[in-house]
């Protein structure tokens, strides 16, 4: 048998070893998901003598027959809430936080990777295709040592829970111990797939082979992706809980205990904050090695490098505040107190907190546009409208951070005449926030569009119709936009609150159409000169930094808010949490807290940019020794 | 196409196609949540 068919052979079996992998723990499910089998034995048992007792399902109002403890009733005291000096809760939401922050980024590069190795794939012109690659392969490294550190703070944050909070630990995996097995198995078999992806890149880089070594990214964002959403059932269940009765007993069902009524939009609203915070650290990545570059060689590549990663995160930014709507909205329809104590109660400055940052998200994303026209030639011509962009963006943003109610002195109070300030007041309410964060991501589609075609001219026979109908059919997006925000003040809330459906329509239509209409016209377009990769101002990659500290930051923010509004409960209305910190921190304790998570999390991600850099600094030795005299190329093989 | 090409024409055919679309998006999607995008001007 020949090398080449040999490696065939090897790479087609490795697929499918994965393929396998990932269906094992399917298979190992089917027959019964472990405590489920036990109902009917336990049933036949107790056909003799005892009735079989039922309970009726939480959420689902099915019954079933009772298989499971009831969720304990704990006591602050050493048995339940065995502690140090110091607060568990802190450490747990340290531990938690951290893995979180690893997960995400090590779920959100493969993917990136793929989309980006398939693009060097399908590509005809090779000098691209081989940059593809590279990029691709750079993705991938980076996330392995990220990989590493992910699996020691998940085993990190099975300790805290197991030694700090074991009673509620136990029925959690009491109730989950299928699904808990099965995310153990699936890790296994995402280890494998990573470990057989990364070191097989240059042996499958060619043909048929690089085809097989692309379905291994596939399968590796399939498991990615289903142990993700393993973890959210688990996050699902403790703030709405189903498959379980009143009194927390588990009814056999175990498709309905992963199945909660926040299960999937918590899943979309994960996967689309994964890849945005994924995006953005790999942006900062480029970034901060384009800063430390020394040669224009370097600079160009890591400009591009920080380009499509911004541009990734970016495309996965817009879709984002919608998903998060959705998430809300079934929060609201499941309690509606628990949606009340989100946006209107309690947390509801740490949503004013969560508006800035995104307002930042989206202040920072077009700024780099502006500055990355810098780099070709023509884009001049957008420059002087550049302020009017500005002017959008500041109304959209104070706009939307605008809170409804202020903490005031009751001197101050009296001041104002009333909690609301007469004029400001107005733009506290969803009714004017739609609008603003509507126009701030309308402004970001029309950044982008500029930047398609800033170095371009097109040569379409309908040119001048066409750049006509793009600019009517902007205004009349944004003034859809701020109409139907000001329609909401004069209609009753339960027509307003249906206004947000077209409000978002209207940005989506100018994302698809316009994009595509975009790409249309620059079809054979007139180029007038090169993208100079590389020359681009500092300026620009401190803004992709920002990009991607305000992710990681709102990354944090978030899941306090969605943990927090379970109050004091472990399980919502199951299991209460008696601990001595089930209350709610203050906002600004809250914050220090996420800060720290942020600092914490950047300069371990230093490190692992640090190590990768390692590795870097080996291979061109090695290709110098193989290949004498060769000048480094950017593109080139690693 | 050449005379879509004239400014004034190409102004008018867009906002007639931009209104238009918007003004259905705005009613359809009212609409199929069962609500009244029209509710002012039926008062």
């Amino acid at each position: 048998m020949g090398s080449v068919a040999r490696k065939k052979l090897l790479s087609i079996m490795a697929l499918c070893a994965m393929v396998g992998l990932l269906l094992l723990p399917i298979v190992m499910a089917l027959p019964s998901p472990a405590i489920g089998e036990e109902a009917p034995a336990v049933e036949g048992e107790q056909k003799e003598g005892e009735k079989v007792e039922k309970g009726r399902d939480v959420y689902y109002k099915t019954e079933g027959v009772v298989v499971g403890a009831p969720a304990p009733k704990t006591v602050d005291g050493p048995a339940d809430y065995p502690r140090y000096n110091f607060e568990s809760r802190v450490l747990i939401w340290f531990a938690n936080q951290q893995h979180l922050y690893y997960g995400s980024f090590v779920l959100a590069v493969p993917i990136f990777c793929m989309v980006i190795e398939f693009m060097g794939v399908v590509t005809k012109d090779k000098a691209l295709a081989k940059k593809y690659d590279k990029l691709a392969y750079d993705f991938i490294k980076i996330s392995l040592t990220a990989y590493s550190l992910t699996a020691v703070l998940g085993g990190i944050l099975i300790f805290t829970f197991l030694t700090l909070y074991p009673t509620f630990f136990s029925y959690l995996s009491g109730i989950f111990r299928p699904v808990m097995h099965i995310y153990a198995l699936m890790f296994v078999a995402e280890s494998g797939t990573l470990y057989i992806y990364y070191y097989g890149w240059d042996k499958m880089k060619e043909g048929f082979l690089k085809w097989i070594h692309l379905s291994m990214s596939v399968v590796l964002n399939i498991i990615g992706t289903l142990l993700m959403f393993l973890a959210n059932s688990w996050i699902g269940f403790m703030m709405s809980p189903a498959g379980v009765d009143e009194q927390g007993r588990f009814l056999g069902n175990i498709w309905h205990v992963i199945h909660t009524a926040l299960w999937n939009p918590l899943n979309l609203h994960r996967i689309l904050g994964n890849m945005a915070f994924g995006g953005g650290v790999v942006a900062a990545y480029a970034a901060y090695k384009f800063l430390a570059s020394r040669t224009d060689e370097d600079r160009a590549h890591y400009d591009w490098m920080g380009y499509i990663a911004m541009s990734l995160g970016v495309a996965f930014l817009i879709p984002l505040p919608f998903a998060g709507y959705w998430l809300m909205r079934e929060v609201y329809a499941y309690r509606q107190q628990m949606g009340i104590t989100l946006m209107g109660g309690l947390l509801a400055w740490l949503f004013i907190i969560q508006a800035t940052m995104i307002g930042i998200l989206f202040l920072s994303t077009n700024y780099y546009l502006w500055q990355a026209m810098g780099r070709m030639r023509g884009a001049e011509k957008y420059q002087r409208y550049i302020k009017y962009l500005v002017f959008l963006l500041a109304c959209g943003f104070m706009v939307f951070i605008t809170p409804h109610t202020m903490v005031m002195t009751p001197a101050e109070l009296k001041a104002m005449g009333g909690q609301q300030h007469p004029v400001l007041g107005n733009y506290g309410v969803m009714s004017a926030k739609n609008g603003g964060i509507n126009v701030i991501i309308t402004t970001t589609v029309l950044s982008f569009v500029w930047y398609m075609r800033g170095n371009k001219v097109s040569t379409v026979s309908w040119a001048k119709f066409g750049n006509i109908f793009m600019g009517v059919f902007f205004a009349c997006a944004y003034i859809n936009i701020i109409w139907l925000a000001i329609y909401g003040y004069y209609i009753p809330a339960n027509v307003r609150v249906g206004l947000s459906v077209p409000q978002v329509a209207t940005t989506l239509s100018c994302l698809f159409f316009m994009f595509a209409l975009n790409s249309v016209m620059m079809k054979g377009a007139k180029q007038m000169g090169p993208i100079e990769w590389g020359k681009i101002s500092a300026r620009s990659q401190y803004a992709l930094i920002m990009l991607a500290t305000a992710f990681t930051w709102m990354m944090g923010l978030m899941g306090y808010i969605r943990s927090s509004v379970r109050l004091f409960w472990h399980v919502n209305e199951i299991m209460r949490d008696n601990s001595p910190w089930a209350y709610t921190h203050t906002v600004g304790f809250a914050a220090n807290m996420i800060s720290a998570n942020v600092l914490f999390f950047w300069i371990s991600i230093l490190f692992v940019f640090w190590l990768g850099s390692l590795t870097a600094k080996k291979a061109p030795v090695e290709e110098k020794v193989g290949v004498s005299g060769a000048v480094p190329q950017p593109a080139g093989g690693h | 196409m050449s005379a879509l090409n004239n400014p004034v024409i190409a102004v008018i055919v867009s906002l007639i196609i931009a209104v238009g679309y918007f003004t259905m998006v705005d009613h359809m999607l009212m609409d199929m949540q069962g609500l009244d995008y029209w509710y002012l001007f039926r008062e």
